[in-house]
């Protein structure tokens, strides 16, 4: 009995000798893979580039699409700068590389054709042609979240600056209330309903707030004399069918109040990357179902509106356009001709560089505009299929 | 046991050693970069419209001929710049026109294409004249204004910004220590707190979403460094010439900006932007 738990610790220890062994083995072995993935990769990997006095050799080049590495010998005597362009638009550089000396520049490209710079400035520029892989094309039809980060964040900016335009002018509406002009209030809220309706494609996110600063007479149960009109539409009813900016000042300090909150909500406004053409495509169908109504009844500014609302909605949808237009270029000319059209629609209605008031257009007129922006959204609408998103 | 031990913890320092290897390269990037990016493009933009303002009374001064009062606003002007390199020089044609030096051409100083910043550099302070610089004064304020209005409609490539921070401090490694960048006005301290505060910029926006304290506390503390140089040499709202700084001073500055180039390079695979 003594023997078998000295026989089995006995064992024990060689089990684990022999454990610990192999897991030596493998950690020696994962230590040399590691260090092996982390050392200059094999040549056969890089692009090498040599830049002489005058030229790139070679001057022609053919990669796959993706993450790929150059390496640039500087063959000249002057210190060089090695860029990749698409355009005028470096896509990725590597400066000051000594004379005679190496350096590698590692970069993901897509697909496309882009010129290479070759020294001096005046030396001929080279070509580099990225070919299309299996994979390069499964991203196009479904980009990677990190495609979307630069979209979403112009869009925060956009977001920040109209609601800060918002503010402003508004601002300047309740101050031009106060001193009872009512031409010069009439303008600010003019100018204030253009950031307005240029942010109005995500405002469904801020719908409590939408329904102190922009309620319409008609779905309220006494309308103009009910105590929940207030906000934009009862500052138009004062100041079009009034004519006055008496009584307005409470309206006016309580949108500039909201307004405050609007900016400050939407510096913060979390989207995802379906949103910027989803909510660009959800407005536009809903300016083209109210576009034979009348949403500003008392001012009559529906074209300037209109205006906005297809600004706002070109801004949102084209965003993403960059990853529709790699992944269905057709996809991407529908919105870009919907959008043109809309927009010379529009346009077509201008007199002498002003917008005349909507009550001046008929029905045929109204429902060319209505077409017109049903279209932009069956195009944008499209856009979210087109990159995976749907 | 004892040997059992000691494989065991080599083993698992192995282990460990391959897992950090492994895990060197982040998870992809995600969405949580959106507000640092639209963060940054309003520094950008703060710092371009400056440019611009800064560059129509630079271009004033020197169309009046008043060499010693351009000679004064040159440095304060192209800090501006200095400061959005990673975003300014996405614009080749721009940078070339506005930031180009003589090298990149064939008759250097003396070639009739060197343009810009520069040009107006050797200028001043060479010929010590305004003389023949109205025209090239007026380009360089259409210029800084046409990049002023592609910045603002620019979606901002998020590997560019993140991958700026160390690109900011490998061009005051490469050109601005040896002083090399403002050869004729001496003026490179401006210019490198430009790249600096560029540089310091987006790693504060971004700070929060790197999980690596070792890493920040190394690239904070070298910025402290490159700091508490920089300050010993301010005058009155700006630095003295590059050539008072003294060689113990050089050598610290030039570690510190090697040191935080090396270390910020890594930053977008921190980030999953590689």
């Amino acid at each position: 009995m003594p023997e078998t738990p000295r026989k089995s610790a006995g064992t024990a220890t060689r089990l684990m000798l022999a454990g610990a062994a192999v897991l030596v083995l493998l950690g020696i072995g994962a230590f040399w893979l590691a260090a092996r993935r982390t050392a200059a990769p094999p040549a056969a990997d890089e692009i090498v580039v040599t830049v002489n006095d005058a030229t790139c050799e070679p001057a022609t080049l053919e990669v796959p699409a993706g993450r790929r590495t150059f390496r640039i010998h500087n063959a000249s005597d002057r210190p060089l700068e090695w860029e990749i362009l698409d355009g005028v638009m470096v896509v990725a550089e590597r400066e000051n590389i000594a004379p005679g000396l190496n350096a590698t520049l590692s970069q993901r490209l897509a697909p496309g054709t882009y010129e290479i710079t070759c020294g001096l400035l005046s030396n001929p520029r080279g070509t580099l042609t990225v070919v299309a892989t299996a994979e390069s094309e499964a991203r196009q039809a479904a980009p990677e979240t990190r495609e979307f980060i630069g979209p979403l964040s112009e869009y925060r900016v956009y977001l920040g600056r109209r609601s800060g335009q918002v503010l402003t002018a508004t601002a300047a509406l309740s101050e031009r209330i106060a001193a009872g002009d009512v031409e010069g209030a009439k303008a600010a809220w003019t100018a204030a309903r253009v950031p307005w309706r240029e942010i109005a494609p995500v405002s469904a996110r801020w719908s409590d707030l939408t329904n102190g600063m922009d309620p319409q007479a008609d779905y309220l149960a006494k309308r103009e004399e009910d105590p929940g009109f207030t906000g934009f539409h009862r500052i138009e009813y004062g100041l079009w069918s009034q004519g006055t900016t008496e009584g307005l000042q409470p309206a006016a300090d309580k949108l500039l109040a909201d307004a405050a909150t609007l900016k400050e909500r939407l510096g913060a406004l979390d989207l995802a990357p379906a949103d910027l053409a989803g909510n660009a495509a959800a407005f536009a169908q809903r300016v083209a179902d109210q576009a034979t109504g009348s949403q500003t009844p008392y001012s009559h500014t529906e074209l300037a509106e209109f205006s906005a609302d297809l600004d706002g909605i070109a801004k949102s949808a084209l965003l993403v356009d960059p990853l529709v237009a790699a992944a269905s270029p057709a996809t991407s000319e529908a919105l870009h001709k919907a959008l043109g059209n809309a927009r010379s629609v529009l346009d077509g209605f201008m007199v002498e560089g002003a917008w005349p008031s909507y009550d001046t257009i008929d029905t045929a007129g109204r429902e060319k505009i209505a077409q017109a922006f049903a279209a932009v959204a069956g195009a944008a609408g499209a856009y979210n299929a087109a990159i995976g998103l749907e | 046991m004892r040997l059992c031990k000691r494989l065991f913890t080599l083993t698992a320092a192995a282990g460990a050693f391959a897992l950090s290897q492994g895990t060197a390269r982040a998870a992809d990037a995600t969405l949580d970069l959106v507000a640092p990016i639209a963060d940054y493009k309003i520094f950008v933009s703060e710092e371009v419209d400056a440019l611009v303002s800064d560059t129509t009374t630079f271009v004033e001064a020197i169309k009046s001929g008043d060499v010693e009062q351009a000679k004064a606003l040159f440095a304060p002007t192209r800090m501006h710049y200095e400061a959005v390199e990673p975003i300014a020089e996405l614009f080749s044609d721009l940078d070339v026109s506005i930031d180009s030096r003589a090298d990149d051409y064939e008759q250097a100083e003396a070639d009739p294409a060197f343009p810009g910043f520069h040009r107006v550099e050797y200028g001043l302070w060479e010929k010590n004249s305004t003389e023949g610089l109205g025209p090239v004064a007026d380009k360089l304020l259409a210029d800084v204004t046409e990049l002023q209005g592609r910045i603002e409609s620019l979606t901002f490539p998020p590997e560019v910004v993140v991958g700026g921070a160390g690109v900011l401090m490998e061009e005051v490694a490469a050109t601005k220590i040896s002083g090399e960048e403002d050869r004729y006005s001496h003026t490179d301290l401006w210019d490198i707190r430009g790249n600096v505060d560029g540089s310091q910029k987006i790693v504060e926006l971004v700070e929060p979403l790197v999980n690596d304290p070792a890493f920040l506390e190394q690239v904070n503390g070298n910025f402290a460094t490159v700091d508490t140089i920089l300050a010993k040499y301010e005058e009155g709202d700006g630095y003295v010439t590059y050539d008072h700084l003294t060689e113990s001073d050089r050598v610290t500055l030039s570690a510190a900006v090697n040191t935080l180039a090396e270390d910020l390079s890594t930053l977008r695979g921190k980030l999953g932007l590689d």
